[in-house]
């Protein structure tokens, strides 16, 4: 079997639910209860992929930050996936997302990008897809960290996409 | 006379001085035929102007080849800079190492010297009765260091390359360590922001990590014990021999053979 290791960085605003995605796919949890991240943590999950790969996904739920250059830099450099996580009921978590999507181009060329819409729970799909619409707004997912809704589908991806 | 000896005689007249010239081209082509067609012959026309050419070229080789050579050079270093800097960051890292070491040895040597040379009492007294060890001595022989763990650590990911735990910890993720590990020192490192400075040493309780920094990896060396200048100096050492002895790029990639090797070095290795 082969075995690999991949680091994967959670980005985004405070409060639009990145703990609580990390929380819900790492230990299958959720809690109500806000605490804001300071620096980082780091948690692992190991995933059996279909073609035999035994996959260490390194976690780093990163500290929020509203524009991405502010955060520490070396947290994210080597990541080999990045989560960009906005909150859909709050505009303010996406309405500067394409310049922040393009930073993380710009600066990590070679990682894969998520752009992921958290919170599910607390809208509409289809009021949230209207909404998003609106403002331009491309994303890869729609989540809830709350009911588990998409997250196993969202890291699956990114599984694929980093041992590809 | 009849008539054609007659016409004979003429052309013989006419042509004697022509017969003669080509007579002497054919003995020319006939030679220079000979010459080209026996190796020993040509060898004796051509091999002085060989040896003059290669003479000359070697003569001339240092002008005419040095800026073709050095831009080569120039070029090949600057297309793999991570490969030249990882290559000689081990050997650099060792002549520092052995330069500072070697001061510091006359430095030693003559404090010694002059405190050989002090007529005091006490230096007295210890000639007398000889240096009784003190309490640091004691307690130092007694909690001898001894090598914990060896993990070798990707820089910027912070994944883990390879691990040796003689005394497996269970419980203990070798990964999320590796990571925690990385970003403390990511934050260390940004936060007083000391240039190239990198974080050396991490201390808890009984317990010293060691970091040794190479270019795209650090190795990390937990120690129990009494953690002194002498076992720095040991693991920096240990470490450098370690990364000298072949750390390879293809080695970097495989983390089980890697593993192996970090295994073999260390399995006897005390400090």
């Amino acid at each position: 079997m082969i075995k690999l290791s991949k680091k994967v960085a959670l980005v985004g605003s405070f409060g639009v639910g990145k703990t609580s995605l990390f929380r819900r796919f790492i230990d299958n949890e959720f809690s109500t209860d806000y605490k804001s991240t300071l620096g980082v943590q780091i948690q692992k999950k190991v995933i059996t992929m279909d073609n035999g790969i035994e996959l260490s996904m390194i976690l780093w739920d990163t500290e929020g930050h509203e524009n991405i250059s502010e955060g520490r830099s070396s947290y994210l450099i080597g990541s080999h996936a990045f989560v960009y996580v906005f909150d859909i009921t709050r505009i303010d978590t996406y309405k500067e997302i394409n310049t922040q999507i393009e930073f993380l181009k710009n600066h990590f060329p070679n990682a894969v990008i998520k752009i992921v819409g958290n919170k599910l729970d607390a809208v509409s799909k289809k009021k949230a897809i209207e909404t998003l619409k609106e403002y331009s707004v491309q994303y890869d997912y729609l989540t809830s960290a709350k009911t588990g809704d998409y997250v196993e589908e969202l890291f699956a991806d990114i599984a694929v996409d980093v041992t590809n | 006379m009849e008539q054609p000896n007659r016409l004979e005689l003429l052309k013989e007249i006419l042509l004697a001085e022509e017969k003669d010239i080509t007579q002497s081209l054919v003995d020319k082509v006939e030679k220079l035929s000979y010459t080209l067609n026996q190796p020993i012959a040509l060898a004796e026309k051509v091999d002085p102007l060989v040896d003059d050419k290669i003479n000359t070229l070697v003569q001339d080789m240092p002008q005419k080849l040095s800026p073709v050579i050095t831009q080569a050079l120039k070029t090949e270093i600057q297309n793999s800079q991570d490969a030249v800097v990882e290559a000689l960051f081990p050997i650099i890292g060792k002549m520092i190492k052995k330069y500072v070491s070697h001061e510091i040895k006359l430095l030693n040597d003559k404090v010694n010297d002059q405190l050989q040379n002090m007529f005091t009492f006490e230096n007295i007294m210890k000639r007398l009765f000889g240096r009784k060890p003190k309490g640091t001595d004691i307690i130092n022989t007694a909690d001898a260091p001894s090598l914990i763990q060896v993990m070798v650590i990707e820089k910027e990911t912070g994944l883990l390359i390879a691990n040796h735990a003689p005394d497996a910890n269970e419980g203990i993720d070798e990964d999320l360590v590796a990571g925690m590990l990385t970003a403390i020192k990511s934050f260390v490192e940004d936060a007083f922001k000391g240039g190239d400075q990198e974080l050396e040493t991490l201390a808890y309780e009984l317990y010293t990590l060691h970091i040794q920094n190479f270019y795209k990896y650090y190795i990390v060396a937990v120690v129990s014990g009494v953690y002194t200048i002498t076992t720095k100096d040991k693991l920096e050492n240990l470490l450098l021999e370690f990364a000298d002895k072949g750390v390879s790029k293809k080695e970097l990639k495989d983390n089980k053979l890697f593993t192996n090797k970090l295994k073999s070095f260390f399995s006897d290795q005390t400090i």
